[in-house]
């Protein structure tokens, strides 16, 4: 792995102001290389907006330095796509655009189809390569977008909230493939999310936003009652949720790396409402 | 400018009616060289959302002509460059102003038509061409203009070659590409030019009114098509092309004697016609 001890971001003093409103106010913030940084924080806490700033697509006040001045190559994987549903257009184009130079139009290069092919072996979608773009899931675009992002090899990976419009399990496979992806492409990884369970058991760096940074650091150092309670402003805690952890069936023998980890963290009504239904099961 | 009689006697022996006239070669030639341009620019047009700005830029022809009779500066000059300067101001406000760019269009157009009336109204000697950019007249080509569009459709070559994947990632989505280091700017810039010069030279083969038809009308029949976006590029070529060839063909039949831009246009349309039923009969199969 890398050994370059300059952080991957530093936000300096970053202000973003729009028709008068202060939509982020001075936001200091480090990125460690190599992290997985995630932004928490309420609606309008303007956590796309510093992603975007990040991005350079919105102008702001202050400093934001990547990769200690020299910058970072990035990859972006958005939220999801404005896009013609109907229009032809395949997976394999779709990523063969921006890997050959021959236009489209003039057919897919052999070694652009290789590597669209391998970019869709990474994220686990090799079946897709010839389904138009239009026709995906939720779950099956995201893929392709974020091996659109890989394309890029990038050493900055930005997400934008990229557990929206997915359901539960495929949130959950969907960061699985973020974890093992960063470990043997060594990127650092910063996304937007409200999954606080997701951010719990993955992240490496948790930045609280409320227009201005509330809490930074490690999710065990944040994640404390008094930081969520002042960010969401609603009761939240951690849970020791040792009667959810889901046994696997009892053939097999039960494997504690596998389970879900001790501490996850659940607004309080979500926790009372899976309680209810696994008891139901268990009836 | 340059030599382009081979290009003509080449014309001359398309198996039409009328054919050994020079000014039905011309014709041929211009509409040739035309149709695959706004075919694969409506894809793009169709991909970008840009019907509107087309028709903008279209509708500015009459005060670019206008212009020129002021300056003292010949229509076929005046008129591209004026089409030019709009498109790429269009781009240029859509860029840096706050304002949605179906707006910033708006405002563009009722500029650039009410300029175009003011001056006609003031010299009615001007307002005699009004019905030339209505309906458009393809027989009046000239030489000159020819050449002019060979060079136009050499730059639209370059374009599509160097440009297509990047356009079509920036279409896609603007803040992707910009991340991924596209060069999105100068690609819409350049596109804008483009699409303006070609407008401009429909504007003559098909009038102000359908311009935007020449435009949609392929790639919209590509769309039902089409399965991949490199075949869309193609089915829309064959569309314009054929229908530009038949719709000349049809309007100089003695029974016919419609309007070529028009005719045109019509049987693009009947294309579309067919294209729907494929694409309806290609879904019930999906099934």
């Amino acid at each position: 792995m890398e050994h370059d001890k300059t952080p991957a971001i530093v936000f300096d003093h970053v202000s973003v102001t729009r028709s008068g409103l202060n939509i982020l106010d001075n936001v200091n913030a480090t990125i460690p290389r190599g992290s997985w940084a995630v932004l928490i924080g309420p609606n309008g806490a303007g956590k796309t907006t510093l992603l975007l700033a990040l991005l350079g697509e919105v102008n702001y006040r202050g400093r934001i330095e990547l990769g200690g001045g020299k910058g970072l190559r990035i990859g972006y994987v958005p939220q999801k796509l404005n896009l013609d549903r109907g229009m032809p257009f395949t997976v394999a184009e779709f990523l063969a655009m921006g890997i050959q130079k021959r236009p489209l139009w003039l057919g897919i290069s052999r070694s652009a189809r290789e590597e669209a092919a391998h970019l869709l072996e990474m994220v686990h979608a090799s079946h897709i390569m010839k389904r138009r773009v239009g026709t995906l899931s939720g779950g099956e675009m995201q893929r392709v977008l974020l091996a659109l992002a890989l394309q890029q090899k990038p050493e900055l990976l930005v997400l934008d909230e990229p557990s929206a419009g997915v359901d539960f399990e495929g949130g959950r496979l969907f960061c699985e493939l973020l974890e093992d992806l960063r470990a043997t492409q060594g990127f650092t990884q910063i996304m937007v999310s409200h999954d606080l369970g997701m951010v719990a058991h993955h992240a490496t760096c948790v930045i609280c936003l409320k227009r201005r940074v509330v809490a930074q650091g490690a999710p065990q150092d944040v994640l404390t009652g008094p930081v969520l309670q002042s960010l969401f402003g609603m009761h939240m805690g951690l849970i020791c949720a040792e009667s959810h952890i889901h046994r696997a069936p009892t053939l097999a023998p039960f494997d504690p790396e596998a389970a879900l980890p001790l501490t996850e963290l659940r607004p309080l009504e979500q926790v009372r409402q899976e309680c209810a239904e696994q008891e139901k099961h268990h009836v | 400018m340059f030599d382009i009689s081979w290009l003509l006697s080449l014309a001359s022996h398309f198996p039409l009616d009328g054919m050994d006239m020079r000014f039905m070669q011309q014709a041929l030639l211009a509409l040739v060289l035309l149709a695959p341009m706004t075919a694969a620019l409506g894809v793009q047009v169709v991909h970008y959302r840009m019907a509107f700005f087309s028709d903008a830029v279209g509708h500015s022809a009459f005060a670019g002509v206008a212009v020129g009779l002021l300056l003292g500066i010949h229509p076929h000059v005046s008129m591209p460059l004026f089409g030019l300067g709009v498109g790429l101001a269009i781009m240029f406000m859509q860029r840096y102003s706050a304002l949605p760019s179906d707006t910033v269009i708006g405002v563009v157009f009722s500029a650039v038509v009410a300029g175009g009336l003011a001056v006609v109204s003031r010299d009615n000697t001007i307002a005699r061409d009004l019905q030339q950019f209505l309906y458009g007249d393809i027989l009046t080509m000239t030489e000159a203009d020819l050449c002019w569009l060979i060079l136009l459709f050499a730059a639209f070559l370059l374009f599509q070659l160097l440009a297509f994947n990047p356009l079509l990632y920036a279409g896609t989505s603007g803040i992707i590409a910009r991340a991924h280091r596209i060069r999105v700017a100068l690609c819409e810039y350049c596109f804008a030019a483009l699409l303006a010069l070609v407008v401009m030279f429909s504007v003559w083969g098909v009038g102000v009114l359908l311009v935007t038809a020449l435009l949609i009308v392929p790639a919209a029949c590509a769309r039902n098509l089409a399965q991949t976006a490199g075949g869309m590029f193609w089915w829309a070529i064959l569309v314009s092309l054929s229908s530009a060839v038949a719709g000349l063909a049809l309007s100089v039949q003695p029974w016919m004697g419609t309007a070529t831009g028009a005719t045109i246009i019509l049987v693009s349309c009947a294309w579309f016609l067919v294209s729907v039923l494929v694409s309806a009969s290609r879904n019930e199969n999906r099934l």
